[in-house]
């Protein structure tokens, strides 16, 4: 018992939204159409004020992006990761990090990792009205983690551990809690 | 309309939360008890489901798929964390209500 509109617009729910959003907002969509025809609705009007009620396509698709957990995670980690690349730069020029036995193959590696990460989460923080998009941060996050947990493990290793190193240490021990705890919901869907 | 509509985003959370205070809903149920509230806080219904996931993310409620009537069915409560939250949202609502009521409405 469904109308050819409620089933347009569900098919474009799940063409621009992963399954479990797409099913729950399809659900309520159809429920309120249902709840129309019972009140004495005929089909093609119970239909029009079931969308007319739910909003139309991309301004729900919008919604749904701008709340995405990739996109948030994405903007807080570009919103903060100039702080926290300021307090490895000051604790590397203070540790004179360029005498670190670090090969240059890791710090290249590195840097292009950043470079990565960094391009992923702009990606994902910028878009407005492709969810997909929202999730390059999958792909960012690891990355970001295991630069974290590189940083942390080579400056453990660093001769003196001065105070801006351990500062820089907790800032990278902080985010690596926060992209370990979202990571796993970022790539279940 | 429109300034009714940036004033309900700024509460939503809120008022979703109190949606759900007396026990789980769905979308579609918690969108009827906003309406309860008035035509004012009449949202589309579909950009509910991104608020709720969004509180989901957040800890301050839990969903889960339930079978009902042959459908797959997402209901949300409230968890502690949430009902905290709308104790706290609520007193500083009341406080802030009745400030700007002593200099609207001034007493005789």
């Amino acid at each position: 018992m469904t109308s050819p509109l409620i089933a347009g617009y569900v098919g474009g729910l799940h063409r621009s939204l992963p399954a479990a959003l797409a099913d729950e907002a399809a659900d309520g969509l159809t429920e309120a159409y249902e709840h129309h025809l019972a009140a004495g609705a005929g089909d093609q009007e119970a239909a029009q004020a079931a969308l007319a009620e739910f909003g139309d396509l991309p301004t729900v698709i919008a919604e749904f992006t701008r709340q995405a957990p990739g996109r948030r995670a994405a903007r807080l980690l570009l919103a903060t990761g100039p702080a926290v690349g300021a307090c490895w730069a000051a604790a590397m020029i203070a540790g004179h990090a360029w005498t670190w036995p670090v090969p240059a193959a890791a710090r290249l590696g590195s840097a292009a990792a950043l470079v990565l990460a960094v391009l992923a989460l702009a990606i994902a923080a910028a878009s407005r009205h492709s969810y997909r998009r929202t999730r390059t941060s999958a792909y960012a996050i690891p990355l970001i983690l295991a630069l974290d947990v590189t940083a942390v493990t080579v400056a453990l290793a660093a001769p003196t551990l001065t105070w801006a190193l351990r500062i820089a240490m907790a800032v990278s021990i902080t985010r690596i809690a926060f992209t370990a705890r979202a990571l796993p919901r970022l790539l279940a869907r | 309309m429109r300034a009714d509509a940036q004033v309900l985003k700024g509460h939503l959370d809120t008022l979703l939360l109190a949606s759900l205070e007396n026990g789980p809903r769905h979308g579609y149920a918690v969108r009827e008890a906003l309406r309860a509230g008035g035509a004012r806080f009449d949202l589309p219904t579909g950009t509910i489901y991104p608020a709720l996931r969004r509180l989901e993310a957040a800890g301050l409620v839990t969903g889960t798929w339930a079978e009902a009537d042959g459908r797959r069915r997402r209901s949300y409560e409230l968890t502690a964390a949430g009902q905290r939250r709308l104790a706290g949202d609520r007193a500083a609502w009341r406080d802030f209500a009745a400030a700007v009521t002593a200099i609207l409405d001034p007493a005789p």
